[in-house]
């Protein structure tokens, strides 16, 4: 595919990197030659330096040509103009648009009509919100991800000594779990990966990932390490967009909820905008303030300002402090991979995130949800079955003749909206929504493949 | 004989365009929309590129060796519109084979395809696969004489 990247930003030049090493034809426009050239001498793409809303600057990056527009850039506006112009002058097909302002997000009309013609809105504060309080709602999750509709989760667990499952082979979760299906999609030992067999035994710190109805997520990851007590009381560091939507999700949902944000005007304008949440004012690592909060009765403690060494600092002193959970928001990749296994209990990668929800997008076949995982290393997908045993790879197969690729398990299947796990003798319907797993993602392509219908599909 | 494909029916010689240069697959599906509205001033053309378009992140209709059946189903139409063109450069079209395309034949049926539209594909497969009429077809010299080899061609 022939894609025009706008932004050379963090989530610009993710997808950039991803998407250039899966035979896609990549053209990054940016208005800052250096990061332009910083990028060019890494990864396999063309670069085109200008305004990228500006009719000349795409033309010369080959709008004309291109499939897809990704409109990336840190303005709003930009990112809209650039849309309508793709529309207008180039065609473009499939035109998306970073949007981060809630006044442009709750005024959807203005996308629906042509205004501003935006196929896929993404905001990547939404995004982080949900992908938040899922953690904050399972508070033994490393993560939780959403499929169909939310009907289907992935979870992550780290195996602790006080799960029952722990020394005993994956064969036995029936037994210990009877009157729940779920699938063990992958396993990771000491940062390997391991594909789970029905004697594979879970051993202690095994981050044990899974898939199964909403409604059993909590009946398996029990058996996994003891779940910690429901969350009710959340401190966030940080009342910035994401704290603010995150605040007034929490307080929406009745948990209680306490902002520190150091800015004077934000701290006023977030505490007016908030019901139920006390707004403090000062520093998120300044344990005279974090004590007399009574820090070491939070539940968890999430600290989401826009600074990276700011968020590990004060969630690090609040997990000495006493905060059960501590979650940090972090955006440089290289901080990521070195705090993971840190005292925080969560690392979150917004890059990791937003990256997700633009390559459901982009990839091959009916996808509809993309997550990576693991330092982007590993996708859980959600794709669509069509067609018939002709015209489908897939359709009227058992699970167990599939041709998957190394690595790569269905976990779950929602047909007519019911949830099903799958097992070897599941026969694939069209019209199945399926949940797989790939370990590995240089077998993306050929998942895509595997899903994509015949010429004889009409 | 009700399982007989007539391409007469379905193609005109001003829906065929020889000698084509485009420098994408986009730019072919333009192409290909802009014959196929020939004369079918009720059809939108933005819903047909779409169509084509979305029908085409399903799965390929690079049928390989050189060809590719880009088709789809449109609402309120009622009979099936065919058009090819024939590019004077390879293009790169993410192929089953993935060798580049030569010649693409277009097809619009009605929103309720049935067994006769998927005999029409099927017959086109089957055309195409011949070695002889693709390459006199990627070497006609003219709009008509790409009419006469297809809608004379017998299995």
């Amino acid at each position: 595919m022939k894609i025009i990247i706008l932004g050379a930003g963090q989530v610009g030049a993710s997808t950039a990197e991803v998407l250039s090493g899966e035979a896609n034809d990549i053209t990054l426009i940016d208005i800052d030659s250096n990061a332009l050239r910083q990028l060019q001498d890494r990864l396999d793409i063309r670069t085109v330096t200008g305004n990228a809303a500006y009719p000349s600057v795409l033309s010369r990056a080959g709008a004309e040509d291109a499939d897809l527009l990704l409109a990336v850039t840190n303005s709003d506006e930009i990112n809209m103009v650039a849309c309508t112009i793709a529309a207008t002058i180039f065609d473009t097909p499939t035109k998306m648009a970073r949007i981060r302002a809630p006044e442009y997000l709750t005024c959807q009309e203005i996308f629906d009509n042509d205004a501003f013609p935006v196929d896929v809105l993404i905001s990547p504060e939404q995004i982080l919100t949900n992908h938040i309080m899922r953690l904050v709602e399972y508070p033994s999750a490393i993560q939780v991800l959403d499929f169909a509709g939310g009907r289907i989760q992935l979870a992550g667990v780290r195996a602790d000594h006080d799960g029952p499952m722990v020394g005993c082979p994956l064969s036995e979760l029936r037994d210990h779990v009877p009157n729940v299906d779920a699938r063990v999609a992958a396993i990771y030992r000491s940062e390997k990966v391991i594909s789970p067999e029905a004697d594979t035994i879970i051993k202690l710190e095994d981050e044990v990932f899974f898939v199964a109805a909403r409604e059993n997520i909590n009946d398996v990851m029990r058996e996994m390490r003891k779940v910690d007590r429901l969350v009710n009381r959340v401190m966030l560091a940080g009342g910035g967009n994401i704290g603010f939507g995150l605040a007034t999700n929490l307080e929406a949902k009745g948990y209680s909820v306490k902002v520190i944000e150091r800015d004077p005007a934000c701290a006023e304008s977030v505490a007016d905008r908030l019901n139920d949440t006390v707004v403090l004012l000062g520093d998120a690592a300044d344990e005279e303030l974090l004590r007399q909060e009574n820090i070491d009765g939070m539940d968890v403690f999430c600290a989401v300002t826009n600074n990276d060494e700011a968020n590990i600092l004060s969630a690090m002193l609040a997990k000495r402090l006493g905060a059960r959970r501590v979650m940090a928001l972090i955006n440089r990749a290289v901080y990521v991979a070195l705090f993971e296994h840190s005292e925080l209990d969560v690392v979150i990668s917004p890059r990791l995130a937003t990256v997700g929800s633009i390559l459901a997008h982009i990839r091959r076949g009916d996808i509809v949800a993309v997550h990576s995982l693991k330092h982007g290393s590993a996708e859980a997908i959600e794709a669509i079955a069509h067609g018939d045993r002709n015209s489908s790879r897939v359709v009227g197969r058992g699970v167990r003749d599939l041709p998957l690729p190394a690595g790569t398990g269905i976990g779950a299947i929602l047909r007519n909206d019911e949830v099903l796990i799958a097992h070897k003798d599941t026969v694939i319907e069209s019209e199945d929504h399926i949940i797989l797993f790939v370990v590995d993602k240089k077998y993306i392509p050929e998942v895509e493949r595997l899903f994509q219908v015949d010429v004889m599909y009409l | 004989m009700p399982g007989e494909i007539e391409l007469a029916d379905l193609l005109t010689v001003d829906r065929i365009d020889t000698g084509c240069q485009l420098s994408s697959k986009k730019r072919l599906m333009e192409r290909i929309t802009s014959l196929l509205l020939q004369g079918r001033a009720r059809l939108d053309r933005k819903t047909v590129l779409q169509t084509l378009i979305e029908r085409e992140r399903l799965g390929s209709t690079g049928i390989g060796k050189g060809v590719a059946l880009p088709h789809g189903r449109i609402n309120g139409l009622d009979d099936v519109i065919g058009a090819v063109v024939v590019l004077a450069n390879p293009l790169d079209y993410g192929a089953v084979d993935d060798e580049s395309v030569r010649l693409a034949f277009g097809l619009l049926v009605p929103a309720q395809a049935n067994e006769q539209h998927l005999r029409i594909l099927a017959h086109l497969a089957r055309l195409f696969d011949d070695e002889m009429i693709r390459n006199k077809v990627i070497s006609a010299n003219d709009n008509q004489e790409v009419f006469d080899l297809l809608t004379t061609w017998t299995a």
